[in-house]
């Protein structure tokens, strides 16, 4: 008998990975399966969708009551809104980028997240709605009252000050980037669509008429999909980095008196592309785990993707030291206590949490051992940590920013003290990222969580075969 | 005479592909047929012709125009009420091409969106011939051509191993 086992192995060949590293679908089996998940929701998930709406619930509330006893007119109490609006469009933000980025490099292993990616475009509308009290609370360029030692116009990227600079040229960012996302996953899903509305009813099916616009797939519409795809993807790219350098600047540098620096937007930059992947890494370990998709999503895409995270973590390093440094060895007053205000003291214990969830943790434990990117689970949990340590960064940064105290100062004269959140802030910032999780819950209620004609197209292009005395995975690459 | 629309419908790629060279052979232009499936084909799999759209030229003309209006909203607000801001130029460029720059992208995004609607011709007024079969993996051959000549490509579709072959009023031949 073993033997025999011995004997078919060794006609068939054996592989050295994994039996699940590299998945399958059955091309014909794939669009009725995932239209049928999309309509029929687990207890559980709904159980999730409930627990999430409860939490945006709070959140208003808190909002509510922060608005009420505060007013729009002074930002400092405004400064843990900033914190949480940030850290949700740093990875909501860039998420849609992560399925992007790897369909125009031509990764064939990203085919499960490009939907999951592309669905955080839905919460383009989210970042809007939050980002619209922010435009009230900044202050204002020209010195109201200028005082002694004052600024008559504070120190802004806007010194020229143009028409409605900076909320209008801010907001317009922002909208460009939801637009934008709405329209590559209306792109991206209508084939799905198209085949979805046959299986759908109800609400469901007239929406998905409605979006599939008659979607036929003719050669010439894959042909324009395709290449509005990569141009939208392009230009989402060149619009998101610009966006997070306006409001890095405008809601953090130039809120702190003398604060003058070329690494923070760049940092902040690599922290939202890092954060995004770490997001979509975590909703991928869940699908593959509990959602069911097993025969969708292999290992190998985690083994992939944490290479990537691993490198966008040096490169956070990186950027941190370099910001570091320059300061330190700057020496004057302004830059010690800008150091002192985020690094070291009034912010050390968040800036060491920072360290520790965005780098230490996910870099040493896990992401630097093959043995670990190799599973679902490693890079999944580097992402837990790695969300923990963005939030950490937003709030030393914005909640610092925010009460940096005279925004019309030449410099930041002392170090300003910590400011701690109170009930509504806690409310605010579980809320709001309750919200961000019930839109995209939803989300997942209505588009099929994976792009069925990406896998389809992918199970036409892999196999399994046989080479010599093993097996491998062969890819046809017609791009 | 008006060429109306007929299709063939076939299980397997190979088949649609070999009724796609029958239909060359048979002196169909490469303009009256297309091949309509559920997940995009490698260029060229099924022997068609290769599609050319004007896609790229949406967004450049975008982008001129918003360059433009971002180059002139600067320059004639700052000539307007010009401020000396730190001994720097009343126009400075690098104040301004934060402005220019936002409105290239604003602009080269918009026509973006409005040549794909456009080139894809979505939504699309009606659907025209279809089997929702395609969308579970059958590959349609849409076919234009004259009345005369539908019964030889009929012919043609069905002797390439089209499992049903269809046109306009609902009628259906299977094979």
């Amino acid at each position: 008998m073993a033997s025999h086992a011995h004997a078919a192995e060794h006609e068939q060949g054996h592989s050295h990975y994994p039996a699940d590293m590299w998945v399958f679908p059955q091309s014909e089996k794939v669009a009725p399966d995932l239209v049928g998940r999309t309509v029929a929701a687990a207890p559980r998930f709904k159980m999730w969708m409930l627990i999430a709406g409860v939490l945006a619930v709070v959140g208003i509330i808190g909002f509510i009551a922060r608005a009420a006893t505060d007013g729009f007119d002074e930002y400092g109490p405004w400064g843990y809104y900033m914190a949480v609006f940030s850290y949700l469009f740093m990875i909501t933000g860039a998420a849609p980028l992560v399925g992007l980025a790897f369909r125009f490099t031509k990764s064939h292993w990203r085919r499960p997240l490009s939907r999951v990616s592309e669905l955080f475009g839905l919460l383009g509308v989210v970042n809007v709605l939050l980002f619209i009290p922010l435009l009230f609370v900044l202050p204002p360029l020209a010195n109201p009252q200028v005082d002694h030692g004052e600024l008559a116009v504070r120190r802004t990227l806007w010194i020229a000050g143009p028409w409605g600079a900076p909320q209008l040229w801010d907001l317009l960012g922002v909208v460009a980037l939801a637009v934008m996302g709405l329209v590559i996953l209306w792109l991206s899903a209508v084939p799905d669509l198209a085949g979805a509305k046959l299986a759908a009813t109800g609400w469901r099916r007239k929406l998905y008429t409605m979006l599939a616009c008659r979607w036929c797939g003719a050669k010439r519409q894959w042909h324009i999909q395709k290449a509005g795809l990569a141009l939208l993807g392009g230009f989402y790219f060149m619009t998101l980095i610009f966006v997070q350098f306006l409001i890095a600047t405008d809601y953090g540098m130039s809120l702190v008196p003398g604060w003058k620096d070329s690494i923070f937007p760049p940092l902040y930059t690599v922290i939202s592309f890092q954060s995004s992947l770490a997001t979509i890494l975590i909703i991928m370990f869940i699908l593959r785990r509990w959602g069911g998709y097993q025969e969708y999503i292999g290992v190998s895409l985690f083994w992939s993707a944490s290479k990537i995270l691993l490198g966008l973590t040096l490169l956070w390093t990186y950027h941190l030291w370099a910001f570091f440094i320059t300061f330190w060895y700057g020496r004057m007053p302004v830059e010690q206590n800008i150091l002192k205000y985020f690094l070291f003291e009034s912010y050390g214990a968040v800036f060491a949490a920072n360290v520790v969830f965005s780098f230490l943790l996910p870099f040493v434990s896990i992401l630097l051992w093959n043995r670990f990117r190799k599973t679902d689970w490693g890079p999944a949990l580097a992402g837990c940590f790695i969300l923990v340590g963005t939030l950490a960064f937003n709030i030393r940064i914005f909640v610092g920013s925010f009460n940096a105290g005279d925004v019309y100062a030449l410099a930041l004269e002392r170090v300003p003290p910590p400011v701690y959140p109170d009930l509504w802030d806690i409310f605010i910032v579980v809320g709001c990222i309750g919200l961000a999780a019930f839109v995209y819950l939803a989300a997942m209620r209505v588009f099929p969580v994976l792009s069925i004609w990406e896998v389809k197209e992918g199970a036409l292009y892999q196999r399994m075969e046989r080479f010599m005395k093993g097996r491998y995975l062969v890819l046809a690459k017609p791009e | 005479m008006a060429k109306r629309p007929l299709l063939g419908l076939f299980d397997s790629a190979d088949r649609a592909a070999d009724a796609g060279d029958a239909l060359k052979k048979a002196g169909i232009a490469e303009t009256d047929y297309d091949f309509l499936t559920d997940a995009p084909y490698p260029e060229g799999a099924f022997g068609e012709r290769a599609e050319h759209h004007r896609l790229y030229i949406y967004p450049m003309i975008g982008a001129v125009l918003g360059l433009t209006s971002g180059v002139m909203l600067t320059s004639m607000t700052q000539m307007a009420f010009p401020m000396v801001q730190g001994g720097k130029p009343i126009l400075a460029l690098p104040p301004m091409a934060v402005i220019c720059y936002e409105g290239t992208m604003l602009g080269a995004i918009l026509f973006t969106i409005f040549g794909i609607l456009f080139e894809s011709r979505l939504p699309a007024g009606k659907l025209g011939l279809y089997d929702t079969r395609i969308t579970q993996g059958f590959i349609g051959v849409l076919v234009h051509c004259e009345d005369a000549e539908h019964g030889k490509v009929s012919g043609i579709l069905s002797s390439a191993g089209a499992v049903e072959v269809k046109w306009e009023n609902a009628r259906a031949a299977t094979a």
